[in-house]
């Protein structure tokens, strides 16, 4: 049993980054289904490591294959779902013909999986009516009784639609998501000097620490909240404009400011916590 | 489910039953950043207007974490005899920085700039999840060396005034 896993793994993934475009909505042409031709900047970013940077999908093949003439005679045969075949099913994640899932296909974006536009301002509200919808058909717990390799697939689809659902739900992770779309890692490990910044995030986290009572972390809370807003709206732009060194440090100033945020949740719970504590133990019992 | 997709990920036999969702080695705090973190030295804030307090304020805006050095300079031979923090992070930031203050504590501006993140973390053991809170502390030492020499620079009278008063 471990065995062909070990054989299927590799294998597997290997597809993976090849299924693909059939199974999107997006207008991929043939050629963008092998990377290593393309000279269009792929979203490696977007793969994970373990797929690795420059996966040659083929490696198993000999290079000459890779011509366009083979490039439309694979497109046809891998137009279909694993299951079923039915011509022309063109399955998304998921395919109606057959009711079975699909296998994760890394090149579909999260925005297309929720059928949205890669834009950074999206409508939050249907994002949660899509998830559900989505659920209500990759679900592990619909598929018990089904293959082991369709069980899988429910599991790596379904946690796939969970992850796009988070990120693309606040406007922190989105942002960075979409600017990781377009090859723009945040380095999170680079040091921030700005000293306007930093001053005012000090100040800030210095009156958390500080805070008398619930309600002056409410306050402090709906202040960090409206800066948040005010930077996303600050991202929007300078992401538009494609000024993505801007980008970035909106970046950085929502993480410090959801971070602040959270603080203040966190002493608002500690604050409530222990009066009750307090309560429990000066009530006669 | 979750088991399912760690599974595949390790690849582990798949009788093998996972105790934990993902294969995480136990990884406590060293009793070195336990004891930072419980006794925390030098915490505190200098007036950032002294002209021999150097003041050092970085960031990682990844954690969000915030992290103020300040040193005192002793005119006469520029050495450091007093240091203090305020940082605002993780248990290995706070360690981190305090580590920073004990350690540059008597020594040169010069000396303090050799300090590297990696004696740091070393000291404290730090996982290497967490060696950019001692990056952090390296950059916060930098920083206030920088701050407190730009000071020293526009107290010192140039030669030519130095002249003129003679």
């Amino acid at each position: 049993m471990y065995k062909t896993k070990q054989l299927w793994t590799p294998l597997s993934s290997v597809f993976r980054g090849v299924l693909p475009t059939t199974c999107s909505l997006a207008s991929f042409t043939a050629n963008s289904q092998f990377p290593s031709l393309s000279s269009h900047r792929q979203s490696s970013s977007r793969v994970p490591p373990r797929y690795g940077l420059n996966f040659s999908p083929y490696s198993k093949f000999p290079l000459l294959r890779f011509c366009s003439q083979s490039a439309a005679k694979l497109d046809s045969t891998t137009k279909r779902c694993w299951n079923c075949v039915a011509p022309g099913s063109m399955p998304f994640l998921y395919c109606d013909s057959c009711r079975s899932i699909q296998p994760v296909d890394l090149s579909i974006d999260y925005f297309q999986i929720f059928g949205l536009e890669k834009k950074y301002e999206i409508e939050v509200d249907g994002l949660e009516r899509k998830y559900k919808d989505w659920q209500k058909k990759l679900h592990p717990d619909l598929v018990h009784s089904k293959s082991e390799k369709e069980r899988e697939y429910a599991a790596e689809q379904s946690a796939r639609v969970i992850d796009a659902y988070r990120t693309l739900r606040k406007p922190l992770s989105r942002a960075i998501y979409i600017l990781r779309l377009e090859g723009v890692d945040v380095d999170e490990e680079q040091t921030v000097s700005d000293p306007e910044l930093l001053t005012e995030i000090m100040e800030i986290r210095e009156a958390v620490e500080e805070a008398p009572d619930s309600q002056a972390l409410n306050q402090i809370q709906s202040r960090m909240n409206e800066k948040l807003e005010e930077t996303s709206d600050s991202f929007a732009n300078a992401f538009q404009k494609r000024n993505f060194d801007e980008a970035v440090t909106c970046i950085q100033k929502m993480t410090y400011y959801q971070r602040a945020s959270l603080c203040c949740s966190c002493n608002v719970i500690m604050g409530s916590a222990t009066l009750r504590i307090e309560e429990m133990i000066t009530t006669d019992v | 489910m979750l088991r399912l997709v760690a599974n595949r990920l390790l690849g582990t036999a798949s009788g093998e039953v996972l105790k934990r969702p993902l294969q995480v080695l136990p990884r406590f705090y060293h009793e070195n950043v336990i004891d930072h973190y419980n006794n925390p030295r030098n915490v505190g804030s200098f007036d950032k207007n002294d002209p021999n307090v150097g003041t050092g304020l970085v960031g990682a805006p990844a954690c969000g974490d915030v992290m103020k050095l300040q040193i005192k300079i002793d005119e006469e031979s520029g050495k450091i005899v007093d240091a203090c923090f305020k940082t605002f992070g993780c248990g290995s930031a706070i360690a981190s920085s305090s580590v920073a203050t004990e350690w540059v504590k008597g020594k040169s501006m010069d000396e303090v700039l050799t300090i590297k993140n990696t004696e740091i973390a070393k000291h404290l053991s730090l996982p290497p999840v967490k060696l950019h809170c001692s990056m952090l502390a390296e950059d916060a030492i930098k920083a206030a060396v920088k701050d407190a020499e730009a000071k020293r620079a526009k107290m010192k009278p140039s030669p030519i005034e130095k002249a003129a008063d003679v």
